[in-house]
């Protein structure tokens, strides 16, 4: 009784921060207009795509009078296929992300960003799913408050789970990707024929580096700590470091044909989202 | 470098651990400060990178500073440093201190305190005895803490200090090693040889006196025209000056005099002239910049605000000394002014007390309003003498018989008669009746029933002597003799005063039981040795009536005033005949030059300021930053707020400078625009038609600025306006009951078409105005001296007209004659209208109206500016014209008069 309680509790602390986060998100979204895009094949569909000489399965409420009235031949007016992706998001749920030097933690721009773009894929008529979330992905704002109810659900995993990926499901991943294991998830699931874009998510100390005299480091992990004396005379070293971790990632990404996009928390979210979804419409 | 400042050290070897600063230098400088703490996730990509430089950064020079001044002044601070030389003890022993602290010593206290302090801190660690001559000495020797906490409740006592219990109390002490003695004299010779003797038993003693010694004052003498004062002092030597001032009642100086002592003289004599309603109200005489008891003389408190009319047949202007009129004007004079003349006239000047000396008839006009008078509480007292032994009228206390008896003459068989003592009912119960003061003659009353009660004096054989009877609230008391010494010794002896002022303190309103119940003294107010009034002690005792003139001040009588409501008689620390001799036969040490003054607790206090902005710094270097430290936030609010209060003084001090008028800010930027548009116009108006040049108005904010300034507050109502904090209520409270004005204006049209009770500015007018005290309120009359204090207004329009304007209920108008203008007592609180006055006498910066009144236009205009200068005129000059009105009336009075 009392651990339901205190789960039952703690689950309206964690989601209390639901519904103000998709308002946000909405807000973003609606900054970023967006259509329903075509399969550019013939299919159920609003959009005229071709006229086709008319075939015995036809139904006659198919033919396109006037078109046929033009020539000798009936036609039949066929619609451009909008057939709806499902995309999957994950996020990096581990230490890492609660970290911030500013105002915003890599989690709660994360959680935006990936709300956000959720939204923007509910509204173009995609399906949209968290991995590892109850139920299956949908295109409604059901499939939202799923997306935010698996957010804010416990758990630190660093790594998706496995999850009933069709082919060419796409995924978006969002994490810091400062541990390596996540390119060698990454290819397993290239190899089960996603497609998928990295969002990496850096906190502006981890990419400046603002630290200066003694400095004791330690990690959100646990693991061993670092003291530095001068933490500036570290700083050109630890950059390059840093960059080439970033650019590892990102050459990863493409040579298993996905995308990459970094995030800085301490810019607009809207840029990235943008960026984000110019990759997700242009598949 | 010891022996150039004069400074020392009590603890001297302490010092020592400055040699270990270096190492505390060293030690601060190796250890590192801790690190500041971050999380940081991408860890790994830190590791293995070297910062060349692996020696901790060291503390920063100035943290190192820091840290090493506030040990050094720890360090210090423990050495326990003295500024200036305290005095080394003369002897291994206990310390023994003999403190005069008689009224004497109370000029120097504050020298010999600190002396006190310096001897005590000289002996640390022995043991201590604390002797005062005046009150008792704690038994044994004390220890330091104990010698400190009696050095500091040690306080001079008004009355003179008891060498002699001093020396005897020293006596008791047995010392094995030779104590050190010091005498911390009040310079004046009183009994010394007793002490001098008891601390030359013991070894030497180190006397200390003041320099300027003390000077003293003897009770005053009061004559015709003031205060006869005689300074005291008690070196001969130089020619001094000083200034004997006659203080009142709430120790405000009314006079001063510069008395002068030449060489050779310890007397010094100077004048005081006083007018008598000065005298009256004087309650002591005091040396000025002598704040002792000895340099005071309190005054007998009468019934001084009382006057007291003479009426004497006999005119007697030849040969005063046997005139009623002399010995009678002698003996009130102190206690009551003294008009002369005929019944009529006194009584139309008010006297309280009517004295009616040998006066057989009152006139038949008179008679009417002397017994008004004795009903409505006056007091007649009535001699006898030749005429009354004529027959009286019935205005005696009892019926008095024909002719009168004669006592020890020639003729007579029986002496003359003394008085009897008093019974235990009568007034003057408690008085000493002297032996010499006998009755060769006096009239006699009928044998009556009555007059065991009615006599408050008798003589020996049982006759009465003064007879007394209460007649509506007042007395009527007859003295069967005359108030000259022709018929007795009594109007020469002091009895005779002490009867008057009894008599008069009766008129006062002390009831006649309270006078009978005098036997005995008690203390009302006493003075402390400062020369400061104190409530009575438990230590005090009556004094007896009779024997208050000889009582002379000691512990069980300290000096003040005693006895009763109106009738209380002062005991002085110096009599007539004292003396103030220098004290002989040392030669002491003045005080004052040897004050050493502790620096342990600022050394302290420094250090553990240091401390606290090292502890402080550390944070800071750690990464707190002040902004996550709330309190400091807090601290800068605080010196904030400082300036703020320098600003509120300068609105006070503009504002106290000039009579100014003045709105209440309600905090609505347009309402306030009005406000103050609409009372520079009004300004404007006062400054062209009337002598009142008003300043710009100001805003005034009744939670947070004082009102008292103000003469009048318009206060424009608007729904909007916040409710007022109980303060902010209490102080509008304060500001109507001293006397201020506010105008209400609930601006009834501006707001909304409705006027009356439900409008929106009435209503905010009740909410506001809930909590306060308002007086009851009646539509303005059409006699209000609002009406008629500048313009001679019928109705008081402002931008709207009509409605109705309330002001503070008027006493009823007399029935017969009313007069043209009606005030009441003082200025309506509160006046209450709708009318919107402020808008209709706005104008902008170029003094161009801002609004059109409604209906009336300009010509309302100008009648709402008359309106305005009325209200102002009115809030400053009060009910001035209502007595005006009265002018021709009283200018006809004063033309009779001279005539």
């Amino acid at each position: 009784m009392s651990n339901f309680s205190a789960l039952q509790h703690e689950a309206d602390g964690l989601s209390a921060g639901l519904p103000p986060l998709m308002v946000q998100a909405d807000h973003l979204a609606a900054s970023v207009s967006l259509g329903v895009h075509g399969r550019r094949r013939a299919g159920m569909g609003e959009s005229f795509w071709q006229f086709r000489r008319y075939a015995s399965p036809d139904s006659a409420g198919a033919i396109d009078w006037r078109q046929s009235a033009k020539s000798q031949h009936i036609f039949v007016r066929e619609r451009e296929w909008e057939a709806a992706q499902t995309v999957w998001f994950w996020r990096d749920a581990s230490a890492n992300m609660a970290f911030k030097s500013g105002a915003v933690s890599k989690r709660a721009r994360t959680d935006l960003l990936l709300m956000a773009m959720a939204s923007l894929l509910v509204r173009g008529g995609e399906r949209v799913g968290f991995v590892g979330m109850d139920g299956a992905p949908a295109s409604s704002r059901v499939a939202l408050t799923r997306i935010g109810r698996a957010l804010f659900s416990k758990g630190d995993n660093a790594l998706p789970p496995r999850a009933p990926f069709a082919r060419g499901n796409q995924m978006v991943w969002f994490s810091d990707f400062l541990d390596t294991s996540a390119l060698e998830a990454m290819k397993d699931l290239s190899r089960r024929g996603m497609a998928g874009h990295l969002v990496r998510i850096v906190d502006p100390a981890e990419d400046d580096f603002p630290y200066n005299g003694r400095t004791r480091f330690e990690s959100p992990l646990g693991e061993s700590d670092e003291i530095f004396g001068r933490a500036e005379r570290v700083r050109s070293a630890y950059r390059s470091r840093f960059t080439a971790h970033g650019e590892r990632v990102t050459d990863a990404a493409l040579k298993l044909g996905w995308t990459c996009t970094t995030h800085r928390t301490d810019q607009a979210p809207q840029s990235s989202l943008i960026a984000l979804h110019a990759a997700i419409g242009g598949t | 470098m010891l022996n150039f400042l004069p400074l020392s050290f009590g603890a001297p070897l302490v010092l020592v651990a400055l040699l270990a600063l270096p190492v505390l230098w060293w030690l601060l400088k190796v250890t590192p400060p801790l690190p500041r703490r971050t999380l940081f996730p991408p860890l790994r990509l830190l590791r293995g990178l070297q910062d060349e430089e692996q020696t901790p950064a060291a503390t920063p020079w100035w943290l190192l500073l820091l840290r090493l001044l506030a040990a050094a002044l720890l360090i210090l601070a423990l050495a326990d440093p003295l500024l200036g030389r305290p005095p080394q003890l003369a002897a291994p022993g206990p310390l023994v201190l003999v403190v005069d602290n008689g009224w004497a010593a109370a000029k120097d206290w504050t020298a010999s305190q600190e002396l006190i302090a310096d001897l005590l801190h000289s002996a640390r660690g022995r043991a201590i005895a604390i002797i005062p001559t005046a009150g008792a000495a704690p038994a044994g020797l004390l220890n330091e803490g104990e010698a400190a906490r009696i050095a500091k409740e040690l306080k001079p006592m008004p009355w003179p200090g008891d060498r002699k219990a001093a020396a005897a109390a020293l006596g008791r002490f047995k010392f094995t090693v030779a104590p050190a003695l010091y005498w911390l004299s009040d310079g004046i010779e009183d009994n010394s040889t007793p002490l001098r003797d008891a601390l030359r038993r013991y070894g030497g003693v180190t006397v200390y006196a003041p320099e300027r010694l003390p000077l003293g004052l003897l009770p005053v003498t009061r004559d015709a025209s003031g205060f006869a004062v005689t300074a005291l002092r008690a070196g001969t030597s130089a020619v001094q000056e000083t200034e004997v001032a006659a203080i009142g009642a709430r120790g405000e100086t009314l006079a001063a005099t510069k008395v002068r002592f030449t060489r050779g003289e310890t007397r010094a004599r100077g004048h005081i002239a006083l007018p008598m309603e000065v005298r009256n109200a004087t309650a002591r005489l005091a040396v000025s910049g002598e704040e002792s008891a000895g340099a005071l003389q309190l005054l007998d408190k009468g019934a001084s605000q009382h006057s007291a009319g003479i009426v004497s047949e006999t005119s007697g202007e030849g040969q005063p000394l046997l005139s009623d009129v002399y010995y009678l004007e002698r003996a009130l004079s102190p206690y009551a002014e003294i008009a002369k003349g005929t019944i009529s006239a006194l009584l139309d000047k008010n006297v309280s007390v009517l004295l009616l000396a040998d006066v057989a008839k009152i006139p038949g006009t008179d008679m009417e309003r002397v017994k008004a008078f004795v009903a409505k509480g006056g007091m007649l007292i009535r001699f006898a003498g030749q005429r009354i032994t004529n027959g009286a009228d019935d205005l005696v206390p009892v019926p008095l018989r024909v002719g009168g008896r004669y006592l020890g003459s020639a003729m007579a068989w029986s002496s003359p008669q003394r008085l009897a003592p008093f019974t235990a009912t009568s007034p003057f119960n408690g008085l000493e009746i002297p032996a010499e003061v006998t009755v060769t003659r006096q009239v006699l009353a009928e044998p009556s029933s009555e007059i065991d009660n009615r006599a408050w004096a008798r003589l020996t054989d049982g006759t009465p002597l003064i007879t007394a009877r209460a007649e509506g609230q007042g007395w009527i008391v007859m003295f069967h003799i005359t108030a000259s010494p022709t018929w007795s010794s009594l109007p020469i002896s002091g009895l005779y005063v002490d009867m008057l002022k009894r008599l008069l303190a009766l008129s006062a309103g002390t009831p006649a039981r309270d006078l009978a119940g005098l036997t005995s003294l008690p203390p009302v107010s006493l003075l402390d040795g400062f020369g400061q009034p104190a409530a009575p002690s438990a230590d005090a005792a009556p004094i007896l009536a009779r024997e208050f003139a000889r009582t002379r001040v000691s512990p069980r009588h300290p000096p003040g005033l005693y006895g009763a409501h109106e009738v209380e008689s002062a005991l002085n620390t110096l009599a007539a005949n004292d003396a103030l001799t220098p004290l002989s036969g040392t030669n002491a040490q003045p005080y004052g030059n040897t004050q050493a003054q502790a620096l342990e607790p600022y050394l302290l206090a420094a250090a553990m300021l240091l401390l606290l902005m090292d502890a402080l710094l550390a944070l800071a270097l750690r990464g707190f930053t002040p902004r996550k430290l709330k309190w400091i936030g807090a601290a800068a609010a605080f010196l904030l707020i400082v300036p703020q209060a320098r600003a509120d003084d300068a609105t006070a001090m503009k504002a106290a400078l000039d009579t100014r008028l003045a709105y209440v800010k309600t905090g609505l930027a347009d309402v306030d625009a009005t406000s103050q548009a609409g009372l520079t116009g009004l300004g404007m108006g006062l400054r062209a038609r009337t002598s009142y040049e008003p300043l710009e108005p100001m805003g005034v904010d009744p939670e947070r600025d004082d009102l008292s300034l103000y003469p009048l507050l318009y206060w424009p109502m608007d729904p909007r306006a916040k409710n007022l904090s109980p303060r902010a209520q209490s102080r509008i409270g304060d500001f109507m009951r001293q006397g201020g004005t506010i105008m209400f204006d609930t601006r009834d049209l501006s707001l909304g078409a409705v006027r009356g009770a439900s409008s929106p500015g009435e209503q905010t007018l009740r909410r506001l105005t809930g909590g306060l005290d308002m007086p009851p309120l009646e539509p303005l009359p059409a006699d209000h001296v609002l009406t008629k204090a500048f313009y001679i207004l019928r109705d008081f329009p402002g931008r709207w007209t009509g409605g109705r304007l309330w002001v503070e209920a008027l006493p009823p108008a007399p029935k017969n004659g009313a007069p043209p203008a009606r005030g009441g007592d003082g200025v309506s609180p509160i006046i209450i209208g709708g009318n919107d006055w402020a808008a209709a006498w706005a104008v902008d910066g170029n003094g161009r109206f801002l609004s059109t009144p409604s209906p009336g236009g300009e010509l309302q205009r100008e009648m709402a500016l008359r309106f305005g200068i009325n209200l102002v005129i009115y809030a400053l000059t009060g009910n001035y014209k209502t007595d005006v009105v009265h002018a021709p009336a009283l200018l006809q009075r004063l033309g009779n008069e001279r005539r």
